[in-house]
């Protein structure tokens, strides 16, 4: 998509509408913000599942007795289980994704991990968000994205604060709590003085206050100077992971230029009464996805935007007593979108060789991330994660 | 490094840091009436802590008509508190062992329970014996529920407690092994409250309980240790643990010192709570009368509590209406710190990642709206640049020139330099 001269008289008039009372530097900035052609990039939608999902509830090995036997009060009964192949089916709570899945735009990556697995959530997501099992690293891989690509803007946090894998050596990137409440409302005659104020030379941590000050400043200047143009393609579902993913939407509706997003959805540790939560927050991304699927479809954009999701680690095989399960190693990641090679990818985990009662990982989450840098964003994925991994095939 | 003691008397800016760090920030009158003095004196007298709380607090969470109103209204009662407690290092530690003992509302509802784990963390706040401290934690309706232990049988373990009392509580990562954390959940086992259970009981009190026929009493090893371990044995065997001092102790000096703690400060503070078994009074007295906590100016981001509470301290406390405190409460949840609720059982990682995008557009609104809106509250005195800035020469001289004292207060509010204590 791209903005012509008439669209952007437009917008760059709506973007000053929306900054009255502040004319000077941060008009001037939106200004320049709109006159930025529209990136028209590929985008990847990177779903962060917090607590630690259980793969085999949401990829359930339907045919396998062992499965049965070690969740006697919590496995998916094989009557709700979505069949997708004749050994495996989605948790019911996953049905709003069938139609993806039949229309061969829905991926399941089984048995994703990393060596040496870490059971602290902390460490385990730390490792996802450097791609360093090592964990000596503390820059995110999409922070590296955007060291790479040189621009700060390219990749966004949808949500309140910065995971750690948007960080970069010097900044974290944008987290936008809310398209609609992000920009700057400087009380009248303050101006100058606020321009002054951030432009003073300062040192260490007062130096970066000021700076993430400015860099703020420009972000709210360019998502406003374009967030106007959406229009929704698609009911959204209520609660914050709908109106987040529907903000993501509006971004790249907008052209804001991000080449990623992303998005959290907390909740998966499900220690105690895992089926009424685990099922629940299942139904709420699989809502969330398809509607914004639908919207991208609505935008003719589909072919742009792909989505990538993945947790920290899975659960235990066995069910603990409580119903729920405790912290286990791989799991299963999922991708969507008509750039994605829908189906399975890889093998079962085999629940009759376990290590300490966990599943043995099968695949580098790394090869998977290496697939939507290379294949989807153009990028050198050996530069950014430090190593040549293979991967599935997932990308059409 | 040895933590030396300050050997001067206080200056101004000595003074105006010391609240900063103990006290949120304070008025010019209060940063005055501590220079000249001793720090080690200071340090004491300012770790004497009482229980008393803050007269005529307007919220009452026993009111509250559901769940969700009994959260919002213990969030607004210790918002309260923060801002206008007589003793306001005692709320800071309340705030630091909160975001270290981390239980959330997501799963807490209960009024009293909420109640008693904040009693237990002010009664604790500057604690003699800290192996006690986490017991009565261990032990509270808030944590058994919060980390599932309530939910830990003999023969049918539930981890999730056992886990985070090592890699969050007490030792960190590093230090135990899985087998450690399997064998703690078996001598933890038999453990469960009574009473307040399930969201219509929200307003009923709760008690610890041991059901000693749900105890796995048989032989185990932990930490190096073996018997017929008690989930008491285990809890003081990890907050005793060698590792557990530097862990605390670490905590204690972004707490107080900086976001990026000093190894080596940090290694005399953890022998200082080994050597005195767990005295975190006496870490502390050490800590806040040392060169070294003086000589890190401007070395902690604040946090969204400590920016908002900071501000109010600063203007002196003006007095609220009820819903400006609801308001503020709820403001810095969306600024990324809602009291009690962490995003996750680590509790908030602090330093740079408050500065956000969204926090940042935050910070600016309620600064104008103590300063410029229209319910902005009246002031005896108009702040001083030592109390606001924490310096006598305002490094912001020269920007805001020409603009009334409010305009220049908003300014003040908003700057990198208060953005930091």
């Amino acid at each position: 998509m791209t903005v012509d001269r008439r669209d952007f008289l437009k917008y760059s008039t709506l973007a000053i509408a929306a900054t009255s009372g502040m004319p000077g530097f941060l008009a001037r900035a939106a200004a320049q913000a709109a006159a930025q052609p529209a990136s028209g990039g590929k985008t990847l939608v990177v779903i962060q599942l917090t607590g630690g999902n259980d793969g085999l509830n949401t990829l359930v090995p339907s045919s396998n007795g062992a499965y049965y036997a070690a969740r006697p009060n919590i496995a998916i009964p094989k009557k709700d289980v979505l069949t997708l192949t004749p050994d495996l089916g989605m948790h019911p709570a996953l049905k709003p994704l069938m139609p993806l899945w039949d229309s061969g735009h829905l991926a399941w990556m089984e048995n994703v991990g990393y060596p040496n697995p870490h059971r602290s959530h902390f460490a385990s997501m730390a490792i996802w968000h450097t791609a360093d099992p090592t964990q000596a690293r503390a820059e995110g891989w999409i922070g590296r994205v955007a060291e790479k690509i040189g621009d700060p803007f390219c990749a966004s946090n949808i949500g309140g604060t910065t995971p750690q894998a948007l960080r970069a050596s010097e900044f974290s990137l944008p987290s936008i709590g809310s398209v609609d409440s992000f920009q700057v409302k400087l009380p009248a005659g303050l101006d100058g003085a606020f321009e002054r104020l951030l432009n003073l030379p300062r040192q260490g941590e007062a130096d970066y206050l000021g700076r993430a000050t400015r860099q703020m400043v420009a972000n709210t200047q360019k998502v406003q100077a374009n967030a106007a143009k959406y229009r929704p393609g698609a009911k959204y579902p209520e609660g914050r992971f709908g109106t987040n993913l529907q903000d993501a939407a509006r971004l790249i509706a907008a052209g804001t230029g991000q080449r990623v997003l992303y998005v959290s959805l907390n909740g998966f540790d499900t220690h105690a009464g895992q089926r009424a939560d685990q099922d629940e927050l299942l139904g709420t991304l699989a809502s969330g996805l398809a509607a914004f699927q639908t919207d991208l479809e609505t935008q003719g954009l589909a072919d742009r935007v792909i989505v990538m999701g993945f947790s920290e680690f899975g659960r235990r095989v066995a069910e603990n007593a409580s119903a729920g399960t405790d912290h286990g190693q791989g799991s299963v990641m999922f991708a969507l979108g008509q750039g994605v090679r829908g189906g399975v990818h890889g093998d079962s985990p085999d629940l009759e060789d376990l290590e300490d009662g966990d599943i043995r990982y099968k695949q580098d989450f790394r090869g998977v991330y290496a697939g939507a840098l290379t294949t989807w964003l153009g990028l050198n994925a050996r530069d950014i994660l430090g190593g040549d991994f293979a991967g599935p095939g997932w990308i059409a | 490094m040895s933590l030396n003691p300050l050997s001067r008397r206080l200056t101004l800016e000595d003074a105006a840091h010391l609240l900063r760090r103990t006290a949120f920030g304070a008025t010019d009158a209060q940063i005055r009436a501590l220079a000249g003095r001793d720090a080690r004196e200071v340090a004491r007298e300012r770790l004497a802590l009482d229980q008393q709380l803050a007269p005529g607090n307007p919220f009452d969470p026993a009111e509250a008509a559901t769940p969700f109103a009994g959260v919002q209204l213990t969030r607004a009662a210790w918002l309260y508190e923060l801002l206008y407690s007589p003793h306001p290092l005692r709320e800071v530690l309340a705030l630091t062992w909160s975001n270290h003992f981390v239980v959330g509302t997501d799963k807490v509802r209960n009024v009293p329970v909420l109640a008693d784990y904040l009693n237990l963390l002010r009664r604790h706040a500057a604690t003699t014996d800290f192996a006690r401290f986490a017991l009565e934690v261990a032990q509270s309706p808030a944590m058994l529920r919060y980390l599932d232990a309530d939910r830990n049988r003999k023969g049918k373990p539930n981890e999730n407690f056992s886990r985070e009392l090592l890699e969050l509580f007490t030792t960190g990562v590093g230090s135990y092994t899985e087998k450690d954390v399997q064998e703690g959940a078996r001598a933890l086992t038999g453990w469960t409250f009574r009473g307040g259970r399930g969201n219509r009981r929200f307003l009923e009190d709760s008690e610890f309980f041991f059901v000693s026929g749900q105890h796995d009493g048989g032989r185990k090893t932990y930490l190096g240790q073996s018997g017929n371990l008690s989930g008491e044995d285990v809890v003081r065997i990890a907050a005793t643990h060698p590792a557990t001092a530097t862990f605390v102790a670490r905590k204690l000096h972004r707490a107080f010192v900086a976001d990026t703690p000093d190894e080596a400060a940090v290694a005399t503070s953890a022998e200082t709570f080994r050597r005195t078994k767990g005295n975190i009074q006496a870490v502390l007295e050490e800590l806040l009368a040392s060169d070294h906590f003086y000589a890190r100016r401007g070395a902690i981001i604040r946090s969204p509590v400590a920016f908002i509470v900071g501000a109010l301290r600063t203007l002196g406390q003006p007095r609220l209406e009820v819903k400006q405190v609801l308001n503020l409460a709820q403001t810095a949840g969306r600024m990324g710190q809602f009291l009690l609720q962490p995003d996750s059982v680590k509790g908030w990682d602090g330093g740079r990642e408050w500065v956000g995008d969204t926090a940042l557009l935050l910070r600016m609104q309620v600064a104008a709206s103590l300063t410029l809106g229209q319910g902005a509250p009246g002031l005896e005195t108009h702040p001083s640049d030592l109390a606001l800035l924490g310096t006598e020469r305002s490094p912001l001289a020269g920007v805001t020139d020409g603009l009334n004292p409010r305009q220049r207060l908003y300014l003040t509010l908003i700057s990198p330099e208060f953005g930091l204590a």
